[in-house]
């Protein structure tokens, strides 16, 4: 991802069994958390994870479906982290190797996945060039998010103002 | 030795100044409120939110 290396800006949340890491930099806005699990994950409530909303079987299947690192999950217990998962990176233990939404793969190459998300962003996947503002660019299974509300701060990018001005399309 | 797998072009995602996305090459749209996945040659995609044909660009940015 682009803009990022921050992970001093992120917070974690824990409930009895697990603990689940935020890291706000790597968001793409693609808002599978909330649409999955807004018992949980409610961006309009501070602090915007609440642990009790739900079960913990539900939580880890809902942070596995962030398709980036901005939520990943481990268990309290570091015991069972070391017999589950064996990546490196302290704070991704579990996700799948790809970072994709459960039960996606890449496309082939040169392919692209273009995704019209539900009231939100267009998300971009796979490898390709993207030119904007004058830049030039060439992702290789890259991943990113172009606001489709018009309202973003960040444009092409999107920043998740869609939910706040209430776009639907 | 011969590299026999041949490199298909890139796929080119053009962000149109005060305009909408242009989407050119191998790529496959879905679109999951209307539950429609096609895979398609070039698109334009409306970036303004007032389109009345969403996902797709109608020309609606232009009447500020």
């Amino acid at each position: 991802m682009e803009h990022d290396k921050s992970y001093t800006g992120g917070r974690k949340y824990s409930n009895d069994e697990i603990t689940v890491y935020w890291k706000p930099s790597a968001c793409i806005h693609a808002s599978y958390c909330y649409r999955e699990l807004i018992e949980v994950f409610d961006p309009g409530r501070r602090p915007w994870v609440d642990m009790k909303g739900a079960a913990t079987d539900k939580i880890i299947e809902t942070v596995n479906m962030c398709p980036t690192e901005a939520l990943t999950w481990k268990w309290n217990e570091e015991a069972k982290n070391q017999s589950v998962g064996n990546d490196q990176s302290n704070h991704v233990r579990f996700r799948r190797p790809e970072l994709l939404t459960q039960g996606e793969s890449f496309p082939e190459e040169n392919s692209v996945s273009v995704k019209i998300m539900t009231d939100g962003p267009i998300v971009l996947k796979g490898d390709f060039n993207l030119a904007y503002s004058g830049i030039n660019k060439d992702f290789r299974e890259g991943l990113v998010s172009i606001c489709r509300c018009g309202a973003s701060d960040h444009l092409p990018f999107c920043d998740g103002q869609h939910r706040k001005i209430g776009f639907t399309g | 030795m011969e590299d026999n797998k041949e490199k298909k072009p890139k796929t080119v995602i053009e962000v149109i100044d005060s305009g909408p996305l242009k989407i050119s090459g191998n790529f496959i749209l879905k679109d999951i409120k209307r539950d429609k996945e096609t895979p398609m040659g070039e698109v334009w995609l409306c970036r303004c939110g007032k389109s009345s044909d969403k996902p797709f660009c109608d020309g609606s940015h232009k009447n500020k």
